[in-house]
């Protein structure tokens, strides 16, 4: 085997003849670290070698690992009885259950992995992960193994667990979802049956004997009373409902009309039957019920992949922190669970890791990156004595924190609250839909009972059943079905594209809004740093040697623009330059290492801008590269925007949609982007609280307002308002506030939703326009009385297909 | 046609029990995961008893 050696492991590309090598079962491996060896070890000891013939290679090191005791100390706050009550379940004497979510998991070989890595550790008794969640219900013996032992476990393989707060509504969804599953089978498999029942009496009725014909239709009927009863019970509940809140709201709800058609018609069937004439109508219903139904649970399942308000707050910090015992006297620290946090205590936090307190800087000087609760994309230099956010992130120091505020009483939290005000302010939505139900409800019933007072009149005897066919021809099926189906196809192919519909009326409202307002970063720009440009100064240094210098410096650095030079040089190729010493951080401001310097022209000890080029305004920074003997390198760094932004912004203008840029990023980065994107209102250095009351001004104006957003300071915005979309990647409170959910993180797909929202418009249109005309001929002929219920019946049927296959039209996304 | 009579008591049988097993595999939590159990049974557990 001479060609390219890869780490037996990650599968990452070894330069040379690795000195790791280890000989498992009779094979010499090598590996790229001593992490990948540590796991590699593991998993053959434990005769789970197969996972090596199944995996998708990670090609990315695990972290560094750490001893062994370091870790499980820190993760032995878990096993404080506070956080084992909110994380575990006692299901008999000693036996626990938890919920952990995984992370890292990239194939089917990992979960297999974990799940039977874990069922080998002593103590656990049973042990089910669930492939689309990437959640793993352990069960284990408290007596033998500690729930802190299981999360280390994990992470000895190479992945990461977290615990799931199994909260009630955990088992109150899956409920719900349960039952609509069952609601939704039983009223399958009625229209089947009933379908299969009347089957010969509509192919070949004249060869049956009417016996036979009365005995076929009280099968399905019998069949069809379990799904008027059972599966349908949701819409008469909820037209119930609907109905008892008309004088409150004068809106009639979808529900209603779908009630009253499913009622008539099987009220009429059921008389019809018992006089052994006319239609039965029983396959309409059960078809409709099982359609009807089949929506909502996509629906449902839509609705609860997305978060509370409250489980995001909950997710937006760390459980655990890290406490001195007695600062300043005692430096020595202990784990605790963040609960159990208060005032006056003072906590150490190392970088990469979230600030879970509001509170004061008291050691070291530190870059902090603020962008979910601000919108800053750079980090930001914080002093000894300046004030910390909770939900904020250490980028460079060990930190000392003394807290001031904790739990509900960070600011934090305060935007957290500002989002349920931004909920509850949210203009009341009548949708198209519901406005059209109630007119036409409202009419067909005066209809009904003119015609049956007008025939009263005529021909007494006849004025019932003229009544009965005026309700039965207009049956509001295809009018019902007109919206729903549409929307539900609609939301479906968006659903494959990575757009996420957790509220009905997303799509409606996309279709009709006048102004956009969007956040910066993280939204229209990833907010992450990129190389743009190396410029080297001295000849005898070449891209390559630079870049191998720094990627070897910053090794173990968390600072963004370091990880993005290291990230750039392995893309590039280039292996990084082993350094004996550990590199220094100097105060935040710059790395140095073997008398080589990066880090500002400042730090450097050279004049500002080596070279200014002009208008780089949206730059994300520049950083310097130098010895002793002076500059070396230049290299630039810029903020990217998403993917199809442009076309995104091209295509709103063209239909002549307001756009808005509104940032908590300074006024002249946010003017240089607007600038980048040709547009022209934008708000900077706005708050939560600026960013409502400017999103207030203009729906005062009587302006339907789209926001999309990303982080905490966002969720206030798209809470309030009339349709929001938050970005995926952004924060868990950001995206429980909003009414979509972006998955794919390009505007390509948003571009598409648009387009898809005013083609799913038109589309309601042609459906809502055909069910009335349909009703406008039908109903005036039954009012008459000249309707035969037989074509009343197939006239129906007809429409709600043309409407259904109409809506189907939807199910692909336009390119 | 008196075979109907015989046989659409049959199909209701039937479709008892298929309601009754409908039940059972929901509540027993058979369509939690759709995609797991066609991942697993690739993924078999004839772990190598090292030979």
């Amino acid at each position: 085997m001479q060609e390219t050696l890869s780490c037996y492991h990650c599968r990452s590309d070894l330069e040379n003849q690795s000195s790791l090598q280890i000989c498992l079962d009779g094979v010499i491996y090598f590996f790229c670290c001593s992490g990948c060896l540590a796991i590699a070890k593991i998993i053959h000891d434990q005769g789970l070698e197969k996972y090596y013939e199944r995996q998708i290679p990670a090609e990315v090191k695990p972290p560094l690992a750490e001893s062994n005791d370091l870790i499980i100390n820190s993760l032995r706050a878990y096993d404080d009885p506070i956080l084992l009550r909110r994380f575990t379940q006692e299901i008999s004497e000693g036996i626990l259950e938890t919920v952990l979510t995984l992370e890292k998991i990239r194939c089917a070989a990992c979960v297999w992995l974990c799940e039977n890595y874990l069922k080998k550790i002593k103590g656990v008794h049973d042990v089910q992960i669930n492939y689309v969640t990437l959640r793993a219900n352990i069960r284990y013996d408290s007596k033998l193994v500690s729930l802190a032992e299981l999360l280390f476990a994990i992470q000895k393989i190479g992945y990461y667990a977290v615990p799931y707060e199994a909260s009630e509504n955990i088992q109150k969804s899956q409920y719900q979802r349960r039952i609509l599953l069952f609601r939704l089978g039983v009223a399958i498999l009625g229209m089947m049956q009933v379908m299969m029942y009347l089957w010969p009496i509509y192919s070949s009725s004249s060869d049956l004997e009417l016996e036979s014909i009365r005995f076929l239709h009280w099968t399905s009927w019998l069949l069809t009373l379990p799904v008027i009863l059972y599966s349908a019970q949701p819409f008469f509940s909820s037209a119930w409902d609907s109905l008892k809140a008309y004088r409150l709201n004068r809106s009639i709800g979808m529900d209603v009309p779908i009630a009253l058609a499913l009622g008539i018609s099987f009220i009429f069937g059921t008389i019809n039957l018992l006089l052994g004439e006319g239609e039965t109508y029983f396959d309409s219903i059960t078809m409709f019920v099982a359609f009807l139904l089949g929506a909502r649970y996509i629906e449902l399942i839509a609705r609860q992949s997305a978060q509370s308000g409250s489980e995001a707050l909950v997710n937006q910090l760390p459980v655990i922190c890290d406490r001195f015992l007695n600062y300043p006297t005692i430096k020595k620290i202990e784990s605790i669970p963040v609960l159990r946090c208060s005032v006056g205590d003072v906590l150490h936090i190392a970088p990469g890791q979230i600030i879970p307190v509001d509170g004061i800087l008291l050691e070291s000087q530190t870059s902090i990156n603020e962008a979910l609760l601000t919108g800053e994309a750079k980090p930001v230099l914080k002093k000894i004595g300046d004030y910390l956010y909770a939900g904020t992130y250490n980028i460079n120091q060990t930190i000392a924190v003394f807290v001031k505020e904790v739990g509900q009483n960070t600011r934090l939290a305060g935007i957290a609250k500002l989002l349920d005000i931004g909920l509850a302010s949210k203009p009341p939505l009548v949708g198209l839909s519901e406005k059209w139900a109630a007119r036409f409800i409202q009419l067909l019933l005066i209809a009904a009972i003119g015609s049956y007072v007008i025939w009263l009149w005529i021909d007494s005897q006849r004025a019932l059943m003229v009544m009965v066919g005026v309700l039965i021809a207009s049956c509001p099926c295809a009018l019902s079905i007109a919206i729903p189906t549409a929307i539900a196809s609609a939301q479906g192919a968006l659903a494959k594209v990575g757009l996420l519909i957790m509220k009905g009326h997303t799509l409606e409202t996309l279709s009709q809004i006048d102004v956009m307002m969007m956040d910066k970063t993280g939204t229209l720009t990833i907010g992450k740093p990129a190389v743009q440009e190396i410029k080297i100064y001295r000849n005898e240094f070449t891209v390559k040697k630079v870049l191998s210098i720094i990627a070897g410096m910053g090794q173990g650095q968390k600072h963004p623009i370091i990880q993005e030079l290291i990230k750039y040089s392995s893309m590039k190729k280039v292996t990084p330059t082993p350094f004996e010493q550990v590199t220094e951080n100097i105060q935040g401001s710059g790395l140095t290492n073997h008398g080589w310097m990066l880090g500002s022209a400042k730090f450097l000890g050279i004049e500002a801008p080596f070279d200014n080029s002009s208008k780089e305004n949206h730059l994300y920074g520049s950083v310097y590269f130098g010895d002793v003997k002076g500059v070396i390198a230049k290299i630039t760094l810029l903020d990217q925007p998403r993917p199809g932004v442009n076309d995104f912004l091209n295509f709103l203008r063209s239909k002549g949609i307001q756009l808005i840029i509104i940032s908590g990023d300074n006024t002249t980065t946010v003017q240089s982007w607007a600038d980048y994107f040709g547009i022209e209102n934008f708000y900077g250095s706005c708050s939560p609280e600026e960013k409502l009351q400017i999103l207030k001004q203009f729906q005062d104006m009587n302006k339907t307002v789209c926001a999309i957003g990303d982080g905490v300071n966002d969720a206030p915005l798209l809470a309030m308002a009339n349709v929001s979309i938050a970005i995926g990647e952004g924060a868990p409170l950001a995206i429980a506030g909003s009414d979509a959910v972006l998955l794919s993180g390009s505007f390509i797909t948003l571009l598409n939703t648009f387009k898809l929202a005013h083609k799913t418009r038109v589309i309601v249109q042609q459906n809502l326009i055909w069910a009335f005309t349909y009703n406008l001929i039908a109903v005036p002929v039954a009012m008459l009385g000249l309707i035969n219920p037989w074509i009343a019946g197939a006239g129906m049927a007809i429409s709600s297909l043309l409407v259904t296959l109409n809506s189907w039209r939807l199910r692909k996304v336009v390119d | 046609m008196t075979s109907l009579y015989l046989l659409i008591p049959i199909s209701f049988v039937f479709i008892v029990a298929l309601l009754f097993l409908l039940y059972w595999s929901i509540h027993a939590g058979q369509f939690d995961d759709l995609t797991g159990p066609a991942e697993s049974i690739l993924l078999d557990d004839d772990l190598s008893n090292k030979n």
